[in-house]
């Protein structure tokens, strides 16, 4: 029994591991840069979701009215200073890391160190759940879930079926040739930072549903999202989720069975065995690559 | 180009060699009218930050009281308090530039023990008094003008259990099973195992006492999901779960309890920070955990109304510098208790002479305005007899219950 | 010149070994013995991390696994079972070098991994080794160590002076071993490794023992550096040496100071210490990641080399401005002391540097070495009528006489095939190639032709079938293996190695060849050969400077140094111009008369028709006609398959 509810909510709990790292994985596959402010802009993402949730009583999950606008600036802009500094894949992610501990930085003065969480009259969802007989649903995880997949969804749908997508996916295979067929890619590159950005409003949105924040939680998030990005497959939304799903399973019946010390052991050694047997990603089957 | 490799370090040598001349050159010592320097730092950022900001507030607040009202020896105070990054290798360094560059007339200890025994270790070698609000485990603590400023005796780890056992035996029906979780962390897993050779901590003690652990689990500090622990002790369902954690943990538990539809009968978090069990409401009402000091109205009156003052005053400065919870308690009491013991040390030695402090305090002890008067015992590693008591959640509020003779409110059992 | 370096770095050691040691009678405040310390610990494991992914071009995530299980080795053995501190530390290098050459054993088994696998492969590690650390308590306890201060000698003074020196030490050893390395065949071979590894394996450069070389001596350096460390925080938990911070810095300090020379790591250790010393004692806590973040992001997209490249084109600007800043604030003396003139000095010339050395400064003042390669004309059609330039590696004793008579059988391929999943890229081909022929291979696209090549110089294995070369199997031979039998070959694309000179590309060949030389020795051989195929006006440019045909010239340069006795040919014209396919025309004839057997895939059928002694030609996959070039090209299958497509003979 306790295996079955560990396996649901890990997989449910997988959502917001996707969700956290399909932006990554999109951006270090089609522009080839590994962004890490991509987690300072989730992190801004869950300081603001609880901002205007505490300061406006809105509903958190309508608070994404105001952050996924605001997130998808913020990511279009970054998206448009890595395109003019033409950074190398490296490159790229020594001046995120710089961008990332300003971010951090920043939160912390304006927000202080201190746990920030969202007060229960704010927040219902942090403590409801759907039950079926003695299995249940936590909400906060449903919500994560029920993103992720609208999000892939959606992502897999816009790459397959439109011009757009089918731009980023020529980008991603080849930027000269697809520059030479008319692909604006300055232009597509800081569209897809923005809808990155918007992503990240999501995953800072549902974590902050359930988690008290401090500004060190971005670093808390990169074992864990990098694990997803690479089992996933660079580059492959769908692989992204399956992954996303994959790890939360696997740690959260780890630490049912044996102990929660024993996850980050047990998740970390099928990486590498993953690695090692699929260098490519074990989900990695005809995604924007 | 190899010869231009070799004319950098050739350069950065003769600077260097330059370093050593100037080096000796700043902050000659005089007193007179000069101000008594202070030096410490604390984690103002990363791991430990949300705690160093209490510290932050509440020292300086002591700082501008006590110049206000005359400062020390006749002459103002001065707090050069830095940033540690809750990184341990930065604090040895951080003290030395505090003690032997900046030459600071006295210092105070950091926060979060591998912390604290780090700059204890400077400290050590320069002979400087250090009081040092948040490092209990007295055997670690082998500098003897080191001064803890929050004690649980010298055997913590046997101490807590014993305290809140014997709190929870007084409820009309006392827990019978319980489940200890426990963080894999220096600062909270000795409460459950032990430390070094003496394994006594909540889990043999509960044996001892006839007591059946149902559930015995280690998480390790950077653990995210809680369902799995969650749903492990709701299978046992024991009669009080016992959170050897910090920060977060307590209240990360007790929601994925509720999001299991699951309410423990009683809960007891090690340290816990207060503010998001209380943002949890109604889930951690009657919660438990330690306390230091706790601004009930009863304990209040009972100490005057400085202590009142110093109380609204920090939350006012809390307030302003936007800390989520600004009540004035176990943390902050530490801290005070800290400057007290630093500045009694001052006052009854008349002067910043280390050693001479040090003896003083051995010889006098210090009075303080939230624990009273401490003595320092050597050979306890300064560890005062221990004024630790029990809190709960009560209608939204943490209240001193434990033991009976500190308490402001009675211990509440689980609600039906 | 190596000697004197040497000699540099030793006094720059005893230098600051006297700072240490006499650092009382100096009236050095023990804080600048801490801070040393501290910058001696970053740079040793900034170095440690550049021998590695510096030098081999293999970024590393995970230099915490090193500082960890160093430092609990002496922590744990020192702390909890009382073993000496100074025996521990080799016992840490020992246990680290082990992790290395696990970690490497499995992240190099696939040949070629691809970089950020690779990378994040490395972010693994630490995180399985905390994990196991808090499983088994009974390691440390489940509390953490502290660490007991050894016993030493008094001569070894205080505390501090001891850490210090143990840092130094380190900090002198592991510079040392990137200095050494920086000018060694192993230094060699990581660049090459890095600029173009699979061109190196078949150059003769055996990459898996040099990657797992690099390996091992960046994870002793870690460990023993660790082991050190756990000495200088005292006390030692799992989150304190496993975690982030320290690959994170680490990386920064490589990068920012310059990941290509072993000086790069020290700058950037020093720089950033320093930086992060003054803003904290400048209360600017709230700024101080802000400013340093500001500043990572700054130079690396400023400067994306690295500062070092950036120094060393302006040495005197940058020494100049360092020491009249910093100088010139420590006269005036209005301000800060020695620590905060240091670190502005050092800020303007980095600044002054990077700004003199950006794009448009170097368009303005074309003084550079870049400036003044590519503004040297470039001869469209080298004068090089008269072969009498080149004399020839020992390579024409072996591969028997040069001309028209073909000698013995050189190369056999016995039924060889090649699946790639489905599709039969060959199919059973058998071929002998006899010493003195040039064979031309043709065949229409996805005939076989690069799949074969590919075959022959080891670079895919076949998936049945019999390879010989000179008598030797070498069906299942590493490329390194069979480039010292003797075959050598040139890619399609040019693959140079990039950050080497022309001369140096070469040079590299002679060095791994089969009779290994130091590169003092194999340069002037390397310029011969530069002039058989005319490019031995350019021995100083970079490959980044020549054009296609220049670059293809350069492959066969490089091919031909190795002294091969068969060198394959890939479309080694493709893309030319009619008067460069004369020239390479020429330099091929050339290369032929030399002694080396030559096979060159071509599509210019009028090319290979005046220069092939034989026609071999490829369709889907097996061998369809075999012999002279007229003979062939008058075979009506041949035209049938080939001709009837290429309409443009």
């Amino acid at each position: 029994m306790n295996v079955i509810q560990a396996t649901l909510t890990g997989a449910l709990i997988g959502g917001l591991y996707a969700l956290m790292a399909a932006g990554l994985s999109v951006t270090w596959g089609v522009l080839r840069i590994i962004n890490l402010a991509h987690f300072g802009l989730i992190l801004i993402g869950a300081y603001l979701t609880f901002q205007v949730a505490t300061s406006w009583h809105l509903d958190p999950v309508l608070t994404l009215v105001v952050t996924v606008p605001a997130m998808f600036v913020a990511g279009a802009a970054i998206q448009w200073l890595f395109d003019r500094l033409r950074l190398t894949e490296f490159n790229s992610l020594l001046v995120s890391f710089g961008l990332l501990i300003i971010t951090i930085q920043v939160t912390s003065n304006i927000w202080s160190a201190d746990f920030r969480r969202m007060s229960a009259d704010v927040n219902p969802y942090a403590t409801q759940s759907v039950a079926l007989g003695r299995l249940v649903f936590p909400v906060t995880t449903l919500v994560a879930f029920g993103l992720a997949a609208l999000v892939v969804l959606g992502a897999h749908l816009v790459l397959r079926r439109t011009f757009a997508g089918r731009a980023m996916r020529a980008i991603a295979q080849d930027r000269a040739v697809a520059g030479a067929f008319g692909v604006d890619h300055r232009r597509l590159s800081v569209l897809l930072g923005g809808v990155v950005g918007a992503t990240a409003a999501l995953a800072g949105m549902v974590f902050a549903l359930s988690n008290a924040l401090t500004p060190d939680t971005a670093y808390e998030w990169f074992g864990t999202v990098f694990a997803v990005v690479i089992l996933g497959g660079i580059g492959e939304v769908v692989g992204t989720f399956a992954a996303g799903i994959l790890v939360g399973v696997l740690s959260g019946v780890v630490s049912a069975v044996w102990s929660p010390a024993a996850a980050p052991f047990v998740l970390f050694s099928a990486i590498i065995l993953a690695l090692l047997l699929r260098p490519q990603g074990l989900f990695a089957a005809g995604g924007v690559r | 180009m190899r010869r231009r490799s070799l004319a950098v370090i050739g350069t950065a040598l003769v600077l260097g060699a330059a370093a050593a001349g100037c080096g000796n050159g700043s902050g000659s010592g005089g007193d007179g009218d000069k101000p008594i320097v202070v030096g410490s730092t604390l984690s103002l950022t990363g791991a430990f930050a949300a705690t160093g900001q209490i510290h932050k507030i509440a020292g300086q607040e002591f700082v501008d009281r006590l110049n206000a009202n005359g400062g020390l020896l006749g002459r103002k105070v001065e707090w050069k308090v830095v940033d540690d990054q809750s990184d341990q290798a930065k604090v040895s360094q951080l003290y030395e530039r505090l003690i032997s560059q900046d030459k600071v007339d006295l210092i105070l200890g950091p926060y979060a023990t591998p912390n604290i025994l780090s700059a204890m270790a400077v400290a050590q070698r320069h002979g400087y008094v250090m009081p040092q609000h948040s490092a209990v485990l007295a055997p670690q603590l082998t500098y003897d003008c080191q001064f803890p400023a929050w004690s649980i005796g010298p055997t913590p780890n046997s101490f807590i259990p014993n305290q809140l056992f014997d709190a929870v035996a007084t409820l009309p029906s006392p827990p019978k099973k319980i489940a200890v979780l426990t963080s894999q962390s220096g600062s909270a897993a000795f409460v459950s195992d032990g430390f070094g050779d003496d394994k006594s901590g909540a889990l043999s003690i509960a044996k001892e006492r006839g007591l059946d652990v149902v559930a015995d689990i280690h998480y390790p500090p950077t653990t995210t999901d809680w369902a799995p622990i969650a749903a492990q002790v709701r299978d046992a369902d024991p009669d009080l779960i016992i959170d050897n954690g910090l920060g977060v943990d307590a209240a990360n538990i007790l929601q994925a309890m509720a999001q299991l539809n699951y309410k423990p009968k009683q809960m007891f978090g090690l340290f816990p920070a207060p503010g998001p069990l209380l943002a949890l409401g109604d889930e951690a009402e009657g919660m438990l955990s330690v306390s230091m000091f706790e601004p009930n109205k009863p304990t209040l009156d009972k100490l005057g109304p400085e202590a009142t003052a110093i109380t609204a005053d920090f939350t006012k400065r809390a307030e302003a510098a936007k800390l989520p919870y600004t009540v004035f308690e176990t943390q902050a009491a530490a801290s005070w208790n800290a400057w007290e013991i630093l500045t009694d040390a001052v006052k009854n030695s008349g002067g910043t002479d280390q050693r001479k402090m040090c003896d003083t305090l051995h010889q006098k002890g210090a009075d303080t305005t939230f624990s009273g008067h401490l003595t320092f015992d050597p050979k306890a590693h300064n560890f005062w007899p221990t004024t630790q008591s029990i809190k709960q959640i009560q209608n939204g509020d943490w209240v001193t219950v434990w033991p009976a003779d500190r308490a402001a409110a009675k211990l509440e059992g689980p609600r039906p | 010149m190596i000697r004197r370096g040497g000699i540099g770095l030793l006094v720059a050691f005893l230098v600051l070994v006297a700072v240490g040691a006499f650092s009382d009678p100096l009236g050095l405040p023990s804080f600048y013995l801490i801070l040393l310390g501290s910058i001696c610990f970053w740079i040793a494991q900034a170095t440690s991390w550049n021998i590695l992914s510096g030098y081999s071009g293999y970024f590393s995530f995970g230099q915490a696994a090193y500082v960890g299980v160093g430092a609990y080795t002496t922590a744990v053995l020192s702390g909890r079972h009382g073993v000496n501190f100074f025996l521990t530390v080799p016992l840490a290098a020992v246990l680290c070098g082990l992790l290395a050459l696990g970690v490497g054993a499995v992240a190099f088994r696939l040949g070629s991994l691809r970089g950020e696998i690779f990378a994040l492969l490395t972010l693994a590690v630490p995180f399985i080794l905390a994990a196991f650390a808090r499983i088994n308590q009974s390691i440390d306890g489940g509390q953490g160590t502290t660490v007991p201060v050894p016993e030493v000698p008094d001569a070894f003074g205080s505390l501090p002076e001891l850490q210090y020196l143990l840092a130094l030490l380190i900090a002198a050893i592991a510079v040392a071993a990137a200095y050494a390395i920086q000018h060694s065949r192993t230094g060699s071979a990581l660049a090459a490794i890095r600029d173009a590894e699979d061109v190196a394996e078949v150059l003769g450069v055996a990459t898996f023992r040099y990657k797992m070389l690099a390996m091992l001596i960046s994870g002793v350096l870690g460990g023993v550096a660790g082991s050190v460390y756990a000495l200088q925080i005292g006390f030692v938990t799992v989150e304190s040496v496993f975690g982030l911070t320290i690959p994170l810095f680490v990386i920064v300090m490589g990068v920012l100071g310059g990941r290509t020379h072993w000086l790069g790591p020290v700058i950037g250790a020093v720089l950033i210490v320093t930086l992060q010393d003054r803003l904290s004692s400048y209360g600017l806590d709230a700024w101080n990641s802000i400013i340093l973040g500001g500043v990572l992001a700054l130079l690396v997209a400023v400067s994306p080399d690295g500062l070092y490249a950036r120094l060393r084109a302006r040495p005197l600007v940058s020494l100049g401005s360092l020491v009249v800043v910093g100088g010139g604030l420590a006269v005036l003396n209005v301000w800060g002391e020695f620590l905060d003139w240091l670190v502005v000095g050092m800020l303007v010339a980095a600044l002054l540097a990077i700004v003199l050395g950006s794009r448009w400064a170097t368009a303005r003042l074309p003084l550079g070495r870049r400036a003044r390669t590519t503004a040297e004309p470039v001869p469209a059609e080298p004068a090089i009528a008269e072969p009498a330039i080149a004399d020839p590696e020992p390579a024409e004793a072996e591969a028997g006489t040069p001309g028209d008579e073909p000698g013995a059988v050189l190369v056999e391929c016995r039924q060889v095939a090649r699946y790639f999943g489905g599709v039969h890229a060959l199919e059973d081909v058998t071929l002998d190639i006899r010493a003195g022929e040039l064979v031309g291979l043709v065949g229409p696209n996805g005939s076989g032709k690069t799949t074969l090549i590919n075959l022959l110089s080891g670079a895919f294995r076949p998936t049945r079938g019999v390879i010989r070369l000179d008598g030797q199997d070498i069906t299942r031979m590493a490329p390194h293996k069979i480039a010292h039998v003797g075959m050598a070959r040139t890619y399609q694309i040019p693959r140079p190695f990039d950050s080497m000179t022309v001369r140096d590309n070469v040079a590299m060949a002679i060095m791994f060849g089969r009779e290994p030389l130091p590169l003092h020795r194999a340069r002037p051989i390397a310029e011969r050969h530069l002039a058989t195929v005319a490019l031995d006006h350019l021995a100083d440019a970079h490959p980044a400077d020549l054009n296609l045909h220049q670059r293809q010239l350069l492959e066969m340069a490089r091919a031909i140094a190795s002294s091969p006795k068969v060198l394959l040919l890939d479309e080694a014209l493709a893309g030319l111009n009619p008067a460069e396919v004369d020239n390479a025309v020429r330099v091929v004839r050339r290369i032929h008369e030399s002694g080396i057997t030559i096979v060159i895939v071509e599509h210019l059928l009028r090319v290979l028709n005046q220069l092939a002694t034989r026609l071999v030609v490829l369709d889907r996959g097996t061998c369809l006609a075999d012999g002279e070039p007229q003979t062939v090209l008058n075979d009506p299958a041949v035209i049938r398959a080939y001709l009837g497509r290429q309409a443009h003979v």
